[in-house]
């Protein structure tokens, strides 16, 4: 019986957890006229893949590719650099080391909003405003912190005696390093890349930030300038939408199961 | 080559223009800061909506053809570029053009000196009016107007067998008949992400009753919004409240259109710019009339909003950007603009033809007719002052019994902003 009621309860969430999805993908299919006559809750009375072709040809191939040009590098550069740190910080007597470590988390509970206007400036005065490298570094900065704690974390629950082996086989701090804890800090490192992935992926503050021109910005600003100062075509906007989903679905559900296999095969028991 | 033919030709144009942009970009993307090209004028263009990017890269295109200077547009959304502009302006190397309209937010910018002056190309205007002259001032470079009104389908009227009223008694005898008919009778679309569109109204009242000088002195802070004479203009809206759509708060301008296209509201008071969430062939059959006269002794004025260019004081193409300025505001600038808009929007040149439908003709007429022209609420006051009349306004739509408090509290909020 309890079973029952459970699955009625959870059944009811999931539906309408996907009914925002689904009004989305039902706007991208539908045309233009049909959204302007019959309003956006309708039913749909036509059916097309204008919208696609629209978004797609509208500076959504570039602004795709843009992130793409963005987010791995990022996702790659922030996970090497935390990794790195939170090694040190996790497993060596490092002076000080646990104010580093809440001074980054510290950098971190900062709202963003209140540094838009310095870093703006500050890459102005580097040269790299407007460029792609300024939204790869910015992006670098901020997840740095978080990404380090996380890691760290992980890695300071691992048991020294890994490490004491090893030192015992001879190997120096980097060989521990690449042979021993980054292998071990895998699930952590696909889930926080899963993570990281998504959030670089969806941004829209840094990059408007930082970026000016239309043919730098990644797809979250892009799909922005497709609404209109009035009128916005929203079948072309879900659609827009539908097609920036695929990447960030994509990476998740890959991650998704190495994380998932990563936890249980671990060499931490 | 007729008409339509040139359109589906510029039309292609554009569109091989836009995939080709983003095709480029795709390889220069990490090759470093964008930078300008030597001589070329960059225009940072808020224009994202399809049909007014179409028409601005159109303009961009006619004036390249002409192998004199060259220029290039940058669209980015229009709450990017309006959220942006002041970082865009105090930038080391910021664009050169900005497309805009004129108001307090300018008049900032030019005391901040970020402004190019650029009487010069006043000089080739001539034929325009003093009135967008005033508006202007030195830095602004008007090329494009539109006008408010009650819009309603033709087709719907004939239905429902009433006609257009030119008094605030027929107006709210209309109504009354739309009422009786099922109909709701006044569409609204201030909630979602436009209860902006409330302001229209209180305009509306504000220059019917007391008139466009006193409006304009109350939106420049020289009057109270507890004033009676404000308090006043609220006494005819309050007749007509209960044949506004109830749902008018809840939802947004685009939805409030179809509404209205779908004959489930009567009439909807918005600008001509709204052609652009309509179906093609629903166009033809739109016609407006003038929100009605309660005060005859108050000269006749409308909302006309005015959009346009002004210039960085940086920039360092002065001469290029000036002889784009100056194309700009030719009539034959105006006419590539119009013909690759969606239509209903009017040139500034006095000499410039319209699209030339029948709606257009008569909208150009009803600005002419008019003896004041205001811009609108956050035009004529400033953007700051915008989110004070949203809250206040679609407050008095839902308690329109509260007035008392809403008015001291929105005087409170203004004070503020005028006093930031």
């Amino acid at each position: 019986m309890s079973n029952r009621v459970f699955h009625a309860v959870a059944g009811t969430i999931s539906v309408l957890w996907l009914l925002p999805i689904a009004a989305v993908i039902n706007t991208a299919f539908r045309s233009f006229d049909d959204i302007a006559a019959n309003g956006l809750g309708s039913f749909p009375r036509s059916f097309t893949l204008a919208g696609f072709a629209d978004a797609w040809t509208n500076g959504g191939a570039g602004a795709m590719w843009n992130s793409v040009l963005v987010t791995v590098p990022t996702v790659f550069l922030s996970l090497a650099l935390s990794a790195a740190a939170a090694y040190a910080l996790s497993r060596f007597e490092i002076p000080g080391r646990r104010t580093i470590v809440l001074l980054m988390l510290a950098g971190n509970l900062l709202p963003p909003q209140i540094l838009l206007v310095p870093v703006s400036k500050l890459t102005e005065l580097l040269g790299i405003y407007d460029t792609l490298i300024a939204l790869i570094v910015v992006q670098v900065g901020f997840g740095l912190g978080f990404y380090t704690f996380v890691l760290q974390g992980f890695m300071r629950a691992m048991p020294n005696e890994v490490q004491e082996a090893a030192t015992i086989d001879g190997a120096g701090p980097v060989q521990i390093f690449w042979r021993i804890v980054l292998p071990m800090t895998r699930p952590a490192l696909a889930a926080l890349a899963a993570l990281a992935f998504t959030w670089i992926f969806n941004d829209l503050l840094w990059a408007i930030t930082v970026l000016r021109s239309s043919s730098v910005m990644p797809v979250t600003p892009a799909l922005l300038a497709l609404q209109g100062q009035y009128v916005s075509n929203w079948n072309v906007i879900a659609a827009g939408s539908v097609i920036a989903a695929i990447p960030t679905v994509a990476v998740f559900l890959r991650f998704q199961r190495h994380f998932i296999s990563g936890l249980a095969v671990g060499a931490v028991k | 080559m007729d008409r339509r033919h040139f359109l589906r030709v510029t039309a292609a144009a554009g569109a091989g223009l836009l995939v080709s942009s983003t095709a480029s970009c795709a390889t220069s993307a990490s090759s470093g800061p964008v930078a300008q090209t030597a001589g070329t004028v960059s225009i940072q263009s808020n224009l994202s909506a399809p049909a007014a990017k179409a028409a601005i890269e159109a303009l961009v295109k006619a004036f390249n053809d002409r192998k004199g200077s060259q220029a290039s547009v940058n669209t980015v959304a229009s709450e990017t570029f309006r959220t942006q502009l002041p970082s865009y302006l105090t930038s080391a190397n910021p664009p050169d053009l900005f497309t805009w309209y004129p108001g307090s937010l300018l008049k900032g910018y030019e005391e901040k000196g970020l402004l190019l002056d650029v009487s010069d190309v006043w000089q080739t205007m001539g034929d325009y009016p003093q009135a967008y002259r005033t508006l202007s001032g030195k830095v602004f470079v008007p090329t494009t107007t539109y006008w408010w009104s009650f819009f309603y389908r033709k087709s719907n009227f004939a239905k429902w067998g009433v006609t257009p009223p030119k008094t605030w008694a027929e107006f709210v005898e209309l109504c009354k008949s739309l009422q009786g008919k099922g109909v709701i009778p006044l569409g609204m679309g201030a909630g979602s992400d436009s209860p902006w569109t409330a302001s229209a109204w209180f305009d509306y009242f504000n220059i019917r009753v007391n008139g466009a000088p006193f409006h304009r002195e109350l939106l420049a802070g020289k009057h109270r919004f507890d004033d009676p004479k404000v308090k006043a203009i609220f006494t005819p809206w309050r007749e007509v409240l209960p044949y506004t759509d109830p749902n008018g708060t809840a939802i947004g301008f685009q939805e409030a259109t179809t509404a209205m296209l779908q004959g489930r509201t009567g009439i909807l008071l918005t600008g001509a710019f709204f052609a652009d969430a309509a179906p093609k062939d629903a166009l033809d059959d739109i016609d407006f009339f003038r929100f009605p006269i309660i005060d005859p002794a108050v000269p006749l004025a409308e909302e006309g909003p005015t959009d346009g260019f002004f210039a960085s004081s940086k920039s360092p193409h002065v001469k290029e950007l000036k002889e784009f300025l100056t194309y700009a505001a030719t009539a034959e600038g105006q006419e590539v603009y119009i013909r690759n808009s969606s239509g209903t929007i009017l040139p500034t040149h006095p000499k410039a033809r319209d699209s030339g439908t029948e709606l257009v003709k008569k909208g150009r007429r009803h600005l002419e007719e008019a003896a004041e022209i205001t811009q609108f609420f956050n035009r004529d006051s400033s953007d700051a002052l915008q989110p004070t009349a949203d809250a206040a306004l679609v407050k008095f739509l839902q308690q329109p019994d509260q007035l008392d408090t809403i008015l001291a509290t929105w005087q409170k909020a203004a004070e503020q902003v005028w006093s930031a």
